[in-house]
């Protein structure tokens, strides 16, 4: 359903990104997808006059992802929000909050990415 | 900076934009989600159309208890049960929830045509 | 030479309607860096969409945001809209611009007043908020409620206007474009107004693009970017000039925020005539399935929905991207260099909505 998207790997990120700098692209904002095997997809959505450009990775959840915020400093929350709500390594993000933009200390890891809670019945149904 | 002091004098010669509220109060418009007031129980066929659509979870229904609960401070008055119910039984009012002091649900129960016959009897 | 000192400059300030946290750095007067804290009141509605039904989800989408309520679930119901396939009754399209640009006119007056109470023009404040209510007045006899209209439906929209009322419609916006521009010339002209904004805050085209700045704040620097031109609703049916300013100062954006109302009553006026008959709904049918993008023009600016369907009657995915969400950076960069009293200014011209932000 979506056009333009484009597959690419993720030591490729920074200079597919780099090229769209260079080529007058806006950066929309950049989405995170749960697949719910393991994986996460991460879409990073750009503009040019209207017309919308995607590039997709796909990642494990523990791989390191670089941090395009160098690029378009614009990044710099949805990153945040994208590490601490799914879980996922971006690292030398320019403003970095370890976890801690949306979330306070007692919270869960990683609301977002699917999680297995398991409910034990014979304790009240307390979340284990 | 004239422009200003036109419009204030302007402000000064007509009536206050405001009610003087708990005195004089405005008529509700007629289609205004106000809240919901209730629901005609007799005609109630307890589906549980409403409870599933409501997208805040303020309905119960029991079909074998014949009862229908809305939890007023639950509502978010989208009216989506007036619209998905099948018998259009249930009722929007257009004046606005009045404060209360308790947390108190809506409880309606059916009585069974048995019941109100022996009643009666 | 002194020490830099941090000054927290909210969650709580007279000029924030909504909690948002900027730790400034300073050096005697002047603003070095700026940090932002958000995270107060983050309630996950993303996640929430998750558990409920796709129809439900027009009702935890308008709850993001108060002031563009409409517009979230009009980008909602446009994207599941085309995943389903669904054709939209005319009269719906139509009627979804004129909420719409309710929608924005309202807002922008709201924004205006708040303006003008930030630079301590309480009179002003007053007056315009006065000439809001009309346009608020408007929607609760139209839609049922004042701000959280509720009319939009996945397949079209949940009420009609009746005829009557269209014509009524008419005649007050043409009510508030005339209140309008009674306090324009205040706005514009008055020499106090003009001493706090002009050259304030200025923000190039270049810079704007960089950081990825839309809506209003991207038009007050002669970017002419507005999602409302790709056609979607009815808008290809209509006029439609995006409003440009290129100064990029905050009076820039205050002056494309003001010509925007006009614009609205004008893409108002437009529809009103332009409105056919016929039905106001079809009914959807099966489950979504698929991933699909929709954008709209919010008062702020351009929303980005990204949706992902399994087949089944809940999402897999529903990402909202907000206006402040992409204007938040460029107000960062924007701050240093400036004084410490001209910082309400310079955030309140972003419009910040930190609901929207935090979803």
């Amino acid at each position: 359903m979506i056009e333009n998207v484009q597959n690419i790997s993720v030591e490729s990120l920074l200079r597919y990104v780099h090229d769209m700098l260079f080529n007058g692209y806006r950066f929309i904002t950049a989405t995170s997808v749960d697949n719910g095997d393991g994986t996460v997809d991460v879409l990073y959505h750009f503009d040019k006059d209207l017309e919308m450009k995607h590039l997709r990775i796909t990642v494990n959840k523990q791989e390191e992802i670089p941090s395009i915020s160098g690029i378009y400093f614009g990044a710099v929350l949805v990153e945040n929000e994208m590490k601490e709500l799914f879980g996922l390594n971006i690292k030398n993000i320019v403003i970095d909050y370890g976890g801690h933009m949306l979330l306070s200390d007692d919270e869960l890891e990683a609301p977002m990415a699917r999680q297995i809670t398991i409910i034990n019945k014979d304790k009240g149904g307390v979340p284990q | 900076m004239f422009d200003m002091i036109g419009n204030i004098f302007k402000n000064l010669g007509t009536k206050p934009a405001t009610r003087c509220y708990p005195l004089e109060k405005r008529e509700p418009f007629k289609a205004s989600r106000g809240r919901v007031k209730g629901v005609e129980i007799e005609k109630c066929i307890f589906c549980g159309i409403c409870s599933r659509k409501c997208p805040a979870d303020a309905i119960r229904v029991d079909r074998n208890a014949k009862s229908w609960e809305i939890d007023p401070f639950k509502c978010v008055i989208c009216g989506a049960c007036v619209e998905v119910c099948p018998k259009k039984c249930i009722l929007m009012d257009e004046t606005y929830t009045q404060p209360s002091t308790a947390k108190d649900k809506l409880t309606y129960i059916q009585e069974s045509k048995e019941e109100s016959q022996s009643q009666a009897g | 030479m002194s020490n830099k000192t941090v000054i927290p400059f909210g969650p709580q300030h007279p000029v924030l309607p909504e909690p948002l946290q900027l730790k400034l750095v300073m050096q005697d007067e002047r603003i070095v860096e700026a940090i932002p804290a958000i995270g107060y009141v983050h309630r996950g509605l993303e996640k929430l969409t998750e558990t409920k039904e796709f129809t439900q989800n027009v009702f935890v989408i308008e709850r993001i945001c108060g002031i563009c309520s409409f517009k979230h679930a009009l980008a909602y119901c446009q994207g599941m809209e085309s995943l389903m396939g669904i054709e939209v009754p005319d009269r719906a399209r139509f009627l979804r611009v004129i909420w719409g640009e309710l929608h924005r006119m309202h807002s922008h007056l709201l924004w205006l007043g708040l303006l003008a109470d930030a630079f301590g023009f309480e009179s002003l404040f007053m007056q315009v908020w006065r000439d809001r209510e009309k346009v608020m007045d408007i929607m609760e006899e139209t839609a049922g409620s004042r701000v959280i209209i509720s009319t939009n439906q996945i397949g079209g929209t949940r009420r009609d206007i009746a005829p009557e009322m269209l014509a009524k419609i008419d005649s007050v916006v043409n009510e508030v474009k005339e209140d309008v521009e009674r306090v324009e010339k205040v706005f514009c002209n008055d020499y106090t107004v003009k001493h706090r904004m002009v050259g304030i805050g200025v923000l190039s085209k270049e810079n704007a693009k960089l950081w990825g700045a839309v809506g209003p704040m991207a038009r007050g620097s002669g970017i002419a970017e507005d999602v409302r031109t790709l056609g979607y609703a009815a808008y290809n049916e209509l006029d439609l000039e995006p409003v440009v300013e290129t100064d990029g100062d905050c009076y820039a954006r205050m002056k494309v925020r003001l010509r925007e109302v006009y614009q609205s009553v004008d893409l108002i006026r437009q529809a009103i005539a332009k409105i056919p008959d016929g039905p106001i709904h079809v009914p959807e049918k099966g489950n979504p399935n698929g991933e699909v993008i929709s954008r709209v023009e919010q008062p702020r600016g351009e929303a980005l929905y990204y949706m992902r369907a399994n087949g089944s009657k809940t999402l897999d995915r529903l990402r909202v991207r907000t206006p402040t969400f992409a204007n938040i950076p460029a107000l960062l960069k924007m701050l240093p260099g400036h004084q410490l009293a001209d910082v309400p200014i310079l955030i309140l011209t972003i419009d910040p909505c930190i609901s929207c932000t935090e979803r």
